[in-house]
């Protein structure tokens, strides 16, 4: 004969082992299944904010550097611009000095040219003079040389004006 | 007719130094069988966890967790996350311990103590809380409002939370184990009856089958339902009446018929009673806590 309780008893043991039974239950649910699924859900949440946090720096990355590139881009425009200026102005100038240069070097040829053409005459005149003495001194001893008659000094007249035309 | 329902089995004693000699009853042997479960299915749920590409097993076990602690914080607020073991505790223990009666095993929710045990430790909760956010002078001279006459009956209906939350979910397991001892017991002296009158001879009892089975090829040549069904039953009833009259006695009808009342007792009443006593945990606490 097994011996029961009856259908509602008061019994301290029991009531002391079922609070107990339910701090382990409660415990061993928390250690084995609750601590874990929110550890995994954790890092489950950390991991998708990581992925938004790492999309939103590649974003402002990208930013920067079509911010950078875009300055980068308009620094060289200018700078090219400055090179163009540059170079259109030393173009510019080299190109008035070369003229300049031009210019004064026709200057000076032609001067040298006239000083030139000055000289050759002057010295065409000194060597007319030497010309025209040593002719007279020829003819000065010539004349001296031999007595001169009337037809033969005024034949030797012209011929001395006839050289001396020819040397002129 | 003679129906007795008991409670628990007392298995032995044990002595204890400052009991004395204490039962050893079934609910702690049933107890300790149903933490075994819970806990072997809930570390089974909760190993092999990925965070990414989850299997099946993963998805119910963060589907459980998920209506846990929507269930917490639905009717607690987002401030109250640490109740979420002890409430899940309750509500696995409750619900694991009201089924487990269907396998036949005594139901440890089927002694008053084990609701009164969970029952006492939401009173001291609510106890702290209640301490905690008026402060304990107030929380004493709560007791003589709004008269000091009062006073009795103020601290009855304190003591009172936990006895009532024992003994609802107490007594609606109690019903449903009284009402399936009562169905067994009618189904077994129906049985006897039945079986007495047509098992009284075996001549009744094979012409009985032999009428079934005619009904039935009867009912299924027609075509008509109400031949066939009755042929079944008939047949059924003819054959195991002539086992009866051959010596083979068993309370034939406890067969089956005994899961009908239980579909609501044992299933819906033990699922909704583990939801109600932690509906009551979550919301008393909350309502002690004030805020």
């Amino acid at each position: 004969m097994d011996l029961y309780q009856s259908l509602v008893t008061v019994n301290p043991v029991t009531l002391i082992a079922q609070i107990c039974n339910l701090f382990i239950q409660l415990f061993l649910a928390k250690k084995f299944f609750l601590d874990k699924v929110k550890a995994i859900l954790d890092q489950r949440r950390e991991a998708a904010d990581k992925e938004i946090t790492d999309a939103q720096a590649a974003r402002a990355e990208a930013e920067e550097i079509k911010r950078t590139y875009e300055q980068n881009m308009r620094e060289a425009r200018a700078k090219a611009d400055d090179l163009l200026l540059n170079a259109q102005r030393s173009a510019n100038s080299r190109s008035e000095e070369i003229i300049g240069q031009a210019q004064q070097a026709a200057a000076q040829i032609k001067q040298k040219a006239a000083a030139d053409i000055e000289m050759e005459k002057k010295k065409a005149l000194n060597d007319a003079k030497n010309e025209i003495s040593g002719l007279a001194l020829a003819i000065a001893g010539k004349v001296v040389a031999r007595e001169l008659n009337a037809a033969d000094q005024e034949q030797m007249i012209d011929r001395f004006i006839n050289e001396l035309g020819g040397a002129v | 007719m003679d129906v007795s329902i008991n409670g628990a089995r007392v298995l032995g004693y044990i002595n204890l130094p400052l009991f004395g000699d204490v039962q050893i009853t079934q609910t702690l042997t049933a107890a300790l069988l149903v933490m075994i479960i819970i806990t072997g299915v809930l570390a089974w749920l909760g190993s092999g966890l990925t965070v990414t590409g989850i299997s099946r097993k993963q998805a119910v076990a963060e589907m459980g967790y998920n209506a846990i602690v929507n269930f917490v914080r639905g009717n607690m607020g987002p401030n109250f996350d640490y109740y979420i073991p002890l409430v899940f505790a309750i509500f696995a223990t409750s619900i694991v311990s009201n089924l487990i009666s269907l396998l036949g095993i005594w139901s440890p929710t089927a002694d008053l103590m084990t609701e009164l045990a969970w029952g006492l430790v939401v009173f001291v909760n609510i106890t702290y809380h209640k301490i905690k956010s008026s402060g304990i002078k107030e929380y004493l001279r709560g007791f003589l409002d709004p008269i000091p006459i009062l006073l009795p009956i103020n601290i009855m209906s304190e003591c009172f939370t936990p006895v009532s939350m024992a003994c609802r979910h107490f007594g609606n397991i109690l019903s449903g184990t009284v009402i399936s001892a009562l169905v067994y017991a009618a189904l077994v002296a129906a049985n006897n009856a039945l079986f007495n009158l047509l098992g009284s001879s075996l001549y009744v009892a094979i012409i009985v089958a032999v009428v079934g089975i005619a009904l039935f090829l009867i009912g299924k040549k027609l075509g008509k339902k109400l031949p066939l069904v009755l042929g079944i039953i008939a047949a059924i009833l003819g054959v195991l009446a002539v086992f009866t009259n051959l010596g083979v006695n068993y309370p034939w009808l406890t067969i089956g018929i005994p899961a009908i009342p239980s579909l609501y007792f044992d299933w819906f009443g033990g699922c909704i009673q583990a939801f109600i006593f932690c509906t009551l945990t979550t919301l008393f606490i909350k309502q002690a806590a004030g805020d």
